[in-house]
């Protein structure tokens, strides 16, 4: 017996039966595989749905019928979206209950509520004034349509307030205090507001939106690049490209201030992101490490790339940090997060998407400013145009990696210091949870390849130019006013005097 | 103090009871129609059931996001040991909800639509079966130890009882379904539905009579209530009301009535929620957790009243004015534009 579990702790199958028995392995596999793919979804619904409301408020405003056409356009889009953002979204909420009861009963005073806020709030909102943007122009007169549109807007992001609401008091707990092993809330103000979540909804609202404008723009680039609608599609890319200049920089500011949150709240989360074993103290110059090969087990990098003094212009701009900057090994091995090699790199992929992303931005704004993106020269500009095609998936990238920086940089808590993630997890059998999890895995990715799918041809068949345009003017004037017919006065001249 | 811990898990109780209600009246007749598509004979009547539903089905569905919710914050303890122990029904409805879901928008772009029409009807009898299996494993009684988890196995819920209350609920909202269709159509489809909603009224009463039969001999947790004085006498009211209802509803699809059938059959689920809730009441895990005890903290309790009660005649407010923008027959099976 020895020394079978002597040869087989080193191989690999023994490994992978180890972990196709852990439950707690298992349940936290799918729900990294729902949330990152769910995710998706609800990005464009969110950033869509504000730019549906910048279109129809252009068409209501200039009455052009191409801004119109780009609503019904983008709103097939949209629909195709919400979908899958709907049957992807329902697993998330019921296995909090199914796969983690023992987190769920002890936080279900806090984070239960919630959960159902989302519900109220958000979800119903959303879904009943949908219907009504989606097949309502005829129906109901524009204001009431355009009123619907922006409630679709404001419920999708009242999702991303209440989701980030209660993650961002996953990492800092507040208001309240565990008694008996359930969280009791004291003040509710303060664990809805709790250190983590205006700037975690800030952030978040805006990779939402950031990447449903490289999204929309992306397309419009393709539709230029193939010489399609040209004129119809310059617009809705300068719109696109307009909005990013404000929203690709704040950015890129606010995941800043993210990171300095981590840095106060977290720090074991920040060592994990910088790969950082020993702490560097108060006073000493703070190297920052560019790119390294962590080792979990040796707890160092085995080689890495060096900015001299980076760390400290990062958090402080100055080269030295007043306060210290603390290693993984000032935590005990079980009291760390792991993986550190996929926090950190997951890090950079996520602040280098955002620079990406940016640097597109002030690319295209200067050939706007250059005049190459007038009416004649924009379709020749066919470099920035696959451009603005590749970084349309950028967005998704950097949303997944940035919420495995927030989740796995947590662990080994569920709730931040209060409860173990091993201690969260359902009792299941193992061969249920994988089972699920198998079937989760290829039904998301086939609801992922039909998607693809199903978008490209909407995106290949192109807008419709033959819908009807609804009655713009609500009522008709009481008194006609349009010119009679012309009835010449035949009179004798004598008659008329 | 003392009334307040007794009347707001009361309250809760009865909000989750609202939701409950009107998630598997509307849910229920959007599933019962996913249903009956896969009987349906040619594709144009199968786009025209799919279109009496595009506009309402995430806002039916939505009730059951905010029950889950609901019942997370407001009984955390029941919220996680009900759906721990059932984990494969519930696995099975969400697989059902999720081919479902993304069949309205696949399909209306797809060429060869027969997968996808599969997955519609597939996925609204899975779901519906799920539905059922939770049900039965609730009202069959869920093992627990002294401080409410969940002891059991995870094919517990699955039992003779439970299978014929699935089908049950599976009857009922193919009833409910067809009579729905008969207020929103018209024509030959309008005639195919009276048939379907004539049949599932009588299966439906057929289940509901077993179920009622054979609750009080397999469920131990039922027989001690249903016979207690004076509920007993109260519970012999409800079949009763039940055979008139269905009397009702036989005669107004005789009659071909358009509405009166629909609005039958909401009564009958409302009497039959009635029904069950008197059984399981005050309990939250038959016979095992009481609200008092699977309750959250009292002032989660009031903020929710705040935070998702007072938002409840709003929420009735906007789904009601969805049904009057979209009032009258679906004629076509165009819902996004016409081609």
């Amino acid at each position: 017996m020895l020394i079978d579990s002597h040869i087989f702790s080193h191989s690999n199958t023994f490994l992978i039966m180890e972990f196709l028995n852990n439950t707690v392995v298992l349940s936290r596999m799918q729900f990294a595989l729902t949330a990152s793919i769910h995710m998706l979804w609800p990005t464009l619904t969110t950033g869509v749905g504000i730019y549906l409301v910048i279109i129809e408020g252009l068409w209501l405003k200039t009455r052009n019928p191409d801004y119109y056409y780009h609503a019904r356009f983008w709103a097939k889009l949209y629909a195709l979206n919400f979908g899958v953002g709907v049957a992807t979204g329902i697993p998330m909420e019921f296995q909090f209950g199914t796969n983690w009861a023992p987190f769920s009963e002890a936080v279900g005073n806090f984070f239960g509520s919630v959960i159902g806020f989302e519900a109220s709030w958000a979800f119903m909102l959303e879904a009943a004034f949908l219907g009504i943007m989606l097949f309502g122009w005829e129906r109901v007169n524009p204001a009431i349509h355009y009123l619907s549109t922006i409630l679709v807007a404001i419920g999708a992001n009242l999702s991303t307030f209440w989701i980030l609401t209660a993650n961002s008091w996953m990492q800092t707990p507040a208001g309240g205090e565990m008694i008996d092993g359930k969280f009791i809330v004291r003040d509710y103000f303060q664990a809805i507001f709790n250190p983590f979540t205006l700037k975690s909804v800030s952030h978040m609202f805006l990779a939402t939106l950031e990447t449903s404008l490289f999204v929309v723009g992306g397309i419009s680039a393709w539709y230029l690049l193939k010489n399609r609608n040209t004129a119809f599609f310059s617009k809705s890319f300068k719109i696109a490209l307009a909005a990013a200049i404000a929203v690709a920089p704040l950015q890129i500011y606010v995941g800043h201030l993210s990171a300095e949150q981590v840095y106060h709240y977290q720090p074991s989360k920040l060592a994990a992101m910088e790969a950082q074993w020993n702490t560097i103290p108060a006073g000493q110059p703070a190297n920052w490490s560019l790119l390294a090969l962590p080792n979990n087990r040796a707890e160092k990098n085995d080689w890495e790339i060096v900015v001299p003094n980076g760390l400290g212009y990062i958090l402080e701009l100055k080269e030295k940090l007043t306060e210290p900057v603390l290693g993984l090994k000032e935590w005990k091995p079980e009291d760390r997060p792991r993986l550190v090699g996929l926090i950190y790199y997951s890090f950079r992929t996520m602040v280098g998407i955002g620079f990406l992303l940016a640097g597109l931005m002030f690319g295209s704004v200067l050939y706007w400013l250059l005049g190459k993106l007038s009416a004649e020269k924009i379709t020749q500009q066919r470099w920035l145009m696959r451009a603005w095609i590749l970084a349309a998936p950028l967005g998704f990238i950097a949303i997944d990696t940035g919420w495995i920086v927030r989740c796995v940089g947590r662990q080994p808590w569920t709730l931040y210091g209060q409860i173990r993630t091993v201690d969260s997890a359902s009792d299941l059998p193992a061969g249920n949870v994988l089972v699920a999890l198998t079937s989760f895995t290829i039904t998301y990715i086939l609801l992922l390849i039909a998607y693809a799918y199903f978008g490209s041809r909407i995106i290949r068949r192109g807008p419709r130019f033959d819908l009807p345009i609804p009655e713009v003017e609500v009522t008709k004037p009481a008194i006609d006013t349009t010119p009679g017919e012309f009835v010449p006065d035949e009179r004798p001249v004598e008659a008329k005097q | 103090m003392e009334t307040l811990t007794y009347l707001l898990p009361q309250v809760w109780f009865g909000i989750l009871a609202l939701f409950l209600f009107l998630y598997v009246m509307l849910d229920g007749f959007d599933l019962g129609v996913g249903i009956l598509s896969l009987t349906s004979s040619t594709e144009e009547r199968r786009s025209i059931l799919m279109t009496s539903l595009s506009n309402i089905w995430d806002a039916n569905e939505t009730w059951l996001v905010l029950m889950g919710g609901g019942l997370f914050g407001a009984f955390p303890l029941a919220y996680s040991t009900i759906l721990n122990a059932l984990h494969v029904p519930i696995f099975i409805m969400l697989f059902g909800l999720i081919f479902r879901a993304v069949a309205f928008e696949f399909r209306e772009q797809a060429n060869r639509k027969f997968f996808w029409n599969f997955a519609f009807g597939m996925g609204s009898f899975l779901a519906a079966l799920g539905q059922g299996f939770a049900l039965g494993g609730v009202l069959k009684g869920i093992q627990v130890d002294r401080a409410g988890h969940f002891i059991g196995t995870s094919w517990d819920w699955l039992s003779v009882p439970s299978i014929i209350v699935a089908l049950t609920l599976i009857q009922g909202y193919v009833l409910i379904g067809s009579t729905y269709l008969i207020w929103k159509t018209e024509g030959e489809l309008q005639k195919t539905h009276y048939k379907t909603a004539t049949i599932a009224a009588v299966t439906t009463l057929i289940g509901a009579a077993i179920v009622t039969v054979i609750t009080p001999i397999f469920y131990e947790s039922a027989r001690t209530r249903l016979f207690s004085q004076p509920l007993v006498y109260l519970f012999a009211l409800i079949p009763l009301l039940g055979i008139l209802l269905i009397w009702q509803l036989l005669k107004s699809l005789n009659q071909k009535k358009e509405r009166m059938p629909f609005i039958w059959t909401i009564l009958i689920f409302l009497l039959t929620f009635i029904g069950l809730g008197m059984v399981v009441f005050p309990y939250i895990i038959p016979t095992k957790i009481t609200i008092y005890q699977a309750a959250a903290d009292p002032s989660s309790l009031v903020i929710m009243i705040i935070f998702i009660g007072a938002l409840i005649p709003v929420m009735l407010f906007y789904n009601l004015y969805q049904y009057v923008v979209f009032r009258g027959k679906i004629t076509t099976g165009n819902y996004g534009e016409a081609e």
